[in-house]
């Protein structure tokens, strides 16, 4: 069982890294609090729609702003929805770029969009890569027999 | 003058320019003045609008442009008046000079010739005295001459006398013809004088001549031959020392005919007359001299002239003439006398000769008379005069020196002087001329001066009246300019005052948004919490209060956000069809609670001319009669509430039939005016299917002042500013109220009313409903021949009942207290059985109305007695209504009774009436709908009855049950359908109340269930369809058994009711997988719910709630969440979505009666298809193809026409209220961010679940 304390140890470990390095907030406790019997997968079932869902916004967004002429309309309505799925699994830095990058396309700056698009996709993988290692380890976790701690 | 008024008029603008200088560097000052407070407020402004110190500042500006407009004004007006005065100053001196200067010219110009020619007579005069003198010499002479020739050589005495005498008659003829000359003297070379003198002080003219005796004419002859210049000297001195030592004689003559007229009387020599003697022509040439007699006054003028002898060697002898000088004097008097002034004449010397005054020219000395110098003058003006010119000109006069001075000043006048020179040969004289300045230019310069002073008063009043002039001129315009500033100032002020007005509602709206939203999540939660049994009493109560003063600040705000949207214009009227009467109903049924502890009677009086359904929005129109009946209730502590309705689109006479009688007694002139107010809206309502719906609040209260009857509408505004203490409230009640009318184009006043209280008047124009047909409350029970005893205590609602009744063919009769009844029910009955038995003979011991009644009574046909009793007739407050009640039941079998209940009516009076077989049980106050109930019920008993007389009685117990709850219910169903929108919640709220504990919260578990059971009921009609009728009832029993032994106090009807009601649907859903649901049925009651915690999670069990959101993730999260708590979820990806998913209810209720049957609701909900197929939506604002804001409005418009709401949160990520704003209007219930909170979720939707219900209890329960 040293190895399922230790999975228990390291699964906890990063989860705090995560919540302290600002990767992660309070809502993603509380996804973590709805998923019980019932839906035992639920909080990877959600993360994974995210990511789905912000993969193909990160698309859609990219495709936008290649334009010539950029729709902002357009544009600040994916960062939106993306700001709204990304807050509520608790990704907060994804969802703090998310509000610079509307504030931009207010100001109708197109280098301010194009950074920001940068950054979006660069905190997008972060937290993409982050999450997939949480994952990772709760299932090493599981597969060893171990329970996740709450 | 014209060199003194330049200098004067130079000196003028110096002098007014001072003045002047003044005024101009103030108008410098100003003006630069103005530059610096206009800066340094407008910087001082900038600085304190950070301290908003706005008023204050407000207050200077205005003050600083007050005191700048007013010194401009003041510059303004002291420039235009100097302009003036310098104007009307240059004018006078212009006039003056004119006038003045050309008239003193041309006056000079004539007093110079005046002058002149008054001083050339008296020198004209002169010299012809002169003239004639050296004439009348000359002519002596020549005579003189001519004589001597004649006798030339005289040798003898006789021719000596000879020649003596011819000279003198020579002499005498001369003499004659000048009568102005004073003597005429001959002295011969002997020494002998002939001389004429005439006095003229006298007019004597007297011959003067020397002794002749003395006379040798040798001697004389002698004298003769010698050389001239010895015998000059000889002659000289013979004649002094002959003269002197001679003898004359003088001889009067008639001065006319020379002739002798007295005796010649010696005189001494030269002592009357100066007789010129050779002395005076010493070189032989004619002498002139002024010479001075001892007897006349005035100096003399002679003159001498030598006679020479033929051969012109020697001289003879010495003619001398002499004139006086007076009548130059004379003329000179004359002349002055015309003119006034002086003249005179001096002789170069000085020696006055002749004066125009009557001074004496001559002085006397000792040496007898003397000339007198012009400087020593007697008459001080010449004297003045003489010394001015002296003094100007010297002694010397040049020869042809003339003086014309025009400003002497000789004493205190002024005079002209002038003085010419007159060349004589010896005599060169001088005349001077003095005249008074005033006597010329007298009148001239009065004129002068008056006209001045005329001139300078003329345009000082002139200046005076221009300046008054231009004072009141600017006065108006500087008024005009201050009304201007302080117009623009009163517009500035408006205007802010009108945005921060504009401010303040906005603020208020959304505060009062902001504050709502916690507050229903507080009172929300404050039901959970009384739903735990853990509480203590203290506690309980503690939280109850809690509730009802959360309740109270809710209801406040709720206010408060109703008035600011009607004021912002942003509160859009419902237009559904609604049962008005059924509101008005449901309201008294809520008020009157209030009015029985009050011991006001709450009275519903609509006439039976108002439509049953009407069109409009029947939150706003109970809203506007909740707020005037709860008013009219606070202020009435005793009498009655009506509430009196009637509609104006029929014609007036029916109007007035059905007018209630007492209404039509007291206000038909109201009504008139009411109808003349609102004649032309009737006409134009007419044409767009409205109708003028009129109503009267009237109550017995403390009334309302006439001064208030406007403001009382007013926000904030109460009538008595005490009452406020005494009674609470905001005060915007009635403004509401008004605002709300007015939006439903109608009026709302306070009217005259007789006795005390008040009348509020108002009307509604409400749409007639869209299908045409009227559906109203006339009833006709003619034909049923009832007969109605109203046994109420209240007057106003018996009387206005019994008039209802009696107009519906009802035979209705009154008794306000016990004693009464029992009376009218022993008499009745008594005599309608003596009536049967014996005939009509015993109806003598009836009172007379009775009477009458009875008869009529007694021609129907097996009437039927309808018995309605108040509980209150009843002493409850001791034992006596046990036997009261027992004495009623002598009358049990003839008569029907209706009990009407209090709501604190004991439950030991039901049970025992209950026991009794009273079952015909309504709550007060009775209004018709109940009546209508009563009455029906009674018809369908008596029908029933005839149909079943085989039955058994037990049977007919039951089925008189039976009619007993519908007869219950129908009542509360009424209260609880009062307000369609509560409907849902009302019927979501089972759930919870499920749960709450029956014994505390007794009254509230009654209503929604109910309301509950109205849609069983239907259900039960239905099943009694199915079912047999005996079937259901045995059913029924086992249940309502088993629940008494559980509760004694649940054995009262309603609970079982609901046990059973609960039990039943329960039983026919044999999946039912939340068995705990069982709740509601008594049995399980405390077993279940018990923990907090379990509460809290299902919260939300049984609800269905509609998810439309397009974001996966966070679809499932919400989706989640609410499944968590009990909810069922339906999610859906967009707004179009949810409409259809809304729109297509009935076709999805189908498979979802298959698929979600596992909520027990279902069940109902396919029964009432009237239910919206969900309780909430869950609404995100920005969705792809059709957004949370269009969603709302199509579903809301849906909704319209239908009467139902279902409440819609908004989800958005947007957290600002403008947002929120935009939510609310379009028609969201409340909002959510996102990301959702789990809590606020539940609570949000708790409240919006239960909110409308929870407010109504709390009424109830005040």
């Amino acid at each position: 069982m040293d190895g399922v304390a230790q999975l228990q140890k390291q699964l906890v470990d990063y989860t705090a890294s995560l919540f302290q390095e600002g990767f992660l907030d309070e809502q993603f406790n509380q996804l973590q609090q709805l998923q019980d019997e019932s839906n035992p997968d639920f909080v990877v079932e959600v993360v994974s729609l995210f990511f789905e869902d912000s993969e193909r916004l990160l698309n859609e967004l990219a495709k936008a702003l290649e334009q010539k002429t950029i729709d902002f309309r357009k544009v600040d309505a994916h960062v939106h929805q993306f700001k709204g799925s990304s807050s509520s699994i608790g990704a907060q830095r994804v969802q703090k770029v998310c509000i610079a990058f509307r504030n931009y396309c207010e100001e109708q700056n197109i280098e301010g969009c194009l950074k920001c698009l940068q950054q979006v996709k660069h905190e997008y993988s972060l937290v993409k890569s982050k999450l997939e290692t949480l994952f990772k380890i709760e299932k090493q976790l599981i597969a060893a027999g171990g329970s996740i701690p709450t | 003058m014209a060199d003194e008024t330049h200098p004067g008029s130079c000196e003028c603008s110096p002098t007014r320019s001072t003045p002047m200088g003044t005024p101009l560097r103030k108008v410098l000052d100003r003006i630069s003045g103005f530059a610096t407070p206009w800066r340094s407020s407008s910087a001082l402004r900038g600085r304190r609008i950070f301290h908003r110190d706005v008023e204050r500042e407000e207050f200077q500006y205005a003050a600083t442009r007050c005191l700048s407009s007013y010194y401009s004004v003041f510059v303004a007006r002291l420039a235009i008046m100097v302009m003036l005065a310098i104007l009307i100053g240059l004018l006078t001196i212009l006039t003056w000079h004119f006038t003045k200067i050309y008239t003193t010219k041309s006056l000079n110009s004539l007093a110079y010739g005046l002058r002149n020619e008054l001083l050339q007579r008296p020198i004209l005069r002169m010299w012809n005295i002169l003239n004639s003198t050296s004439e009348i010499t000359t002519a002596q002479v020549k005579l003189s001459e001519y004589v001597f020739r004649r006798y030339n050589k005289p040798d003898t005495q006789a021719e000596q006398v000879e020649l003596y005498e011819s000279m003198r008659d020579v002499t005498w003829a001369l003499f004659a013809s000048r009568k102005a000359l004073n003597a005429i003297t001959i002295n011969y070379r002997n020494g002998f004088v002939q001389a004429f003198h005439r006095d003229h002080r006298s007019n004597n003219t007297f011959y003067i001549y020397s002794d002749l005796v003395n006379y040798s004419i040798s001697a004389s002859g002698s004298s003769y031959e010698i050389n001239s210049l010895s015998s000059q000297q000889g002659w000289k001195d013979q004649s002094i020392h002959g003269n002197i030592s001679a003898v004359w004689y003088q001889e009067p003559l008639d001065p006319i005919t020379g002739e002798k007229t007295g005796k010649a009387k010696p005189i001494p020599p030269d002592d009357l007359i100066n007789i010129a003697g050779l002395s005076e022509v010493p070189d032989g040439v004619a002498s002139w001299h002024v010479a001075v007699s001892k007897y006349t006054d005035t100096p003399l003028l002679s003159a001498a002239l030598p006679v020479w002898d033929p051969s012109n060697e020697s001289i003879v002898a010495v003619v001398g003439v002499t004139t006086a000088l007076y009548s130059v004097g004379q003329l000179m008097k004359e002349l002055v006398e015309v003119h006034s002034g002086h003249i005179y004449l001096t002789s170069q010397e000085g020696y006055l000769l002749a004066t125009s005054t009557n001074a004496p020219l001559l002085r006397n000395s000792t040496q007898g008379p003397k000339l007198m110098r012009a400087i020593d003058s007697d008459d001080e003006v010449i004297q003045m005069g003489a010394t001015w010119l002296q003094r100007a000109y010297g002694n010397n006069f040049s020869q042809s020196h003339e003086v014309h001075a025009e400003n002497a000043r000789l004493g205190h006048e002024q005079y002209y002087i002038d003085s010419f020179f007159l060349k004589l040969k010896r005599l060169p004289l001088v005349g001077v001329i003095i005249i008074p300045r005033k006597n010329i230019m007298g009148k001239v310069d009065e004129r002068a001066f008056k006209t001045l002073v005329i001139l300078i008063s003329a345009s000082l009043c002139i200046l005076f009246i221009g300046c008054i002039c231009i004072l009141i001129l600017t006065n108006g315009v500087s008024k005009e300019m201050k009304l201007r500033a302080e117009l623009i100032s009163h517009l500035d002020a408006r205007r802010r005052a009108e945005a921060s007005s504009n401010y303040k509602s906005q603020f208020l709206a959304n505060m009062s948004h902001e504050l709502r939203t916690p507050m229903a999540a507080v009172i929300g939660l404050l039901d959970i919490l009384i739903c735990d049994d853990c509480l203590t009493n203290e506690q309980y109560a503690t939280v109850t209060q809690i509730r009802k003063c959360s309740t109270a600040l809710l209801r406040l705000l709720n206010n408060i956000l109703d008035l600011s949207k009607v004021e912002s214009g942003k509160l859009v009227l419902e237009d559904a069809e609604f049962d008005l009467g059924r509101e008005l109903e449901g309201l008294v049924d809520m008020f009157s609670v209030q009015c029985i502890n009050h011991n006001v009677e709450t009275v519903l009086d609509l006439s039976d001319n108002m439509p049953k359904l009407v069109r409009g929005d029947s939150a706003r129109v109970v809203q506007i009669f909740a707020n005037l009946i709860s008013n009219s209730l606070k202020f009435t502590s005793s009498g009655h509430v009506i509430i009196r309705g009637w509609c104006e689109n029929s014609s007036s006479s029916i109007d007035i039939e059905k007018f209630p009688l007492d209404h039509k007694k007291s206000q038909p002139a109201h009504k008139i005016k009411f109808k003349q107010q609102g004649s032309h809206t009737k006409k134009a309502c007419k044409k767009e299917n409205k109708m003028i719906l009129r109503f009267e609040v009237d109550d017995t209260g403390c009334g309302i002042d006439p001064s208030k009857w406007e403001s009382v509408f007013e926000s904030f505004e109460q009538a008595d500013p005490s009452t406020t203490r005494t009674h609470g409230g905001t005060g915007l009640g009635l403004c509401i109220v008004r605002t709300l009318v007015n939006k439903m184009g109608g009026e709302i006043k306070v009217a005259k009313k007789d006795g005390p209280g008040t009348l509020m008047q108002l009307y509604l124009l409400l749409n007639a409903p869209a299908d045409g047909t009227e559906q109203h409350y006339r009833v006709d029970f003619s034909k049923h021949s009832l007969v109605v005893l109203l046994a109420l205590h209240g007057r106003m609602g018996r009387l206005i009942m019994s008039q209802w009744l009696h107009k519906s063919g009802v035979f209705t009769m009154e008794a306000s207290e016990w004693n009464e009844l029992t009376q009218i029910l022993r008499e009745f009955f008594c005599i309608r059985r003596s009536a049967r038995n014996n005939g009509f003979d015993a109806q003598h011991s009836l009172s007379e109305p009775l009477n009458t009644q009875v008869l009529s009574i007694q021609d129907m046909r097996n009437p039927v007695f309808v018995i309605v009793v108040d509980i209150g007739l009843l002493d409850l407050s001791t034992d006596i209504w046990k036997e009261q009640i027992n004495f009623l039941d002598i009358y049990f079998g003839k008569a029907k009774f209706a009990w009407m209940l209090n709501h604190d009516t004991s439950n030991a009076i039901k049970m025992e009436l209950r026991r009794k077989g009273h079952i015909l049980m309504v709550n007060m106050p009775l209004y018709k709908a109940k009546m209508i109930h009563i009455l029906e019920a009674v018809i369908k008993e008596r029908n029933v009855e005839l149909q079943k007389k085989s039955s058994n009685a037990l049977r007919t117990t039951k089925e008189s049950n039976l009619h007993e709850y519908h007869e219950i219910d129908t009542t509360h169903f009424d209260v609880a359908s009062s307000d369609d929108s509560d409907m849902p919640e009302m019927r979501s709220s089972n759930s919870i109340c499920g749960s709450l504990d029956g014994e505390k919260r007794r009254e509230r578990i009654t209503k929604p269930c109910s309301s509950g059971y109205q849609n069983i009921n239907n259900c039960l009609v239905e099943l009694t369809r199915v079912y047999s009728k005996e079937n259901y009832l045995t059913e029924r029993d086992p249940c309502q058994v088993g629940h008494n032994s559980h509760d004694v106090q649940n054995e009262e009807p309603k609970c079982c009711t609901q046990a059973s009601l609960s039990a039943e649907p329960q039983s026919e859903n044999a999946d039912c997988r939340e068995q705990h649901l069982v709740s509601s049925c008594p049995t399980a009651q405390g077993n279940l719910y018990s923990s907090k915690a379990m509460n809290e999670q299902k919260s939300l069990e049984g609800l269905r709630i509609l998810l439309a959101e397009d974001t996966p993730v966070l679809q499932r999260v919400a989706t989640i969440m609410l499944e968590k708590m009990g909810a069922t979820v339906i999610a859906v990806g967009d707004g179009l979505q949810a409409v259809d998913a809304l729109n297509c209810k009935l076709s999805a209720e189908a498979c979802e009666r298959d698929c979600v049957c596992e909520d027990r609701n279902t069940r109902l909900q396919t029964e009432n298809r009237d239910f919206p197929l969900y309780d909430l939506i869950l609404m995100d604002c920005q969705m792809p193809k059709m957004d949370g804001y269009e969603a709302t409005k199509i579903i809301r418009k849906s909704e319209a026409g239908t009467g139902l709401h279902t409440p819609i949160v908004a989800l958005t990520a947007h957290a600002m209220s403008s947002d929120e704003a935009k939510c609310l209007e379009v028609g969201m219930d409340a909002y959510l961010t996102k990301p959702i909170n789990y809590k606020l979720m539940v609570s949000t939707i708790l409240s919006l679940t239960t909110r409308t219900a929870y407010v109504k209890r709390e009424l109830t329960n005040q």
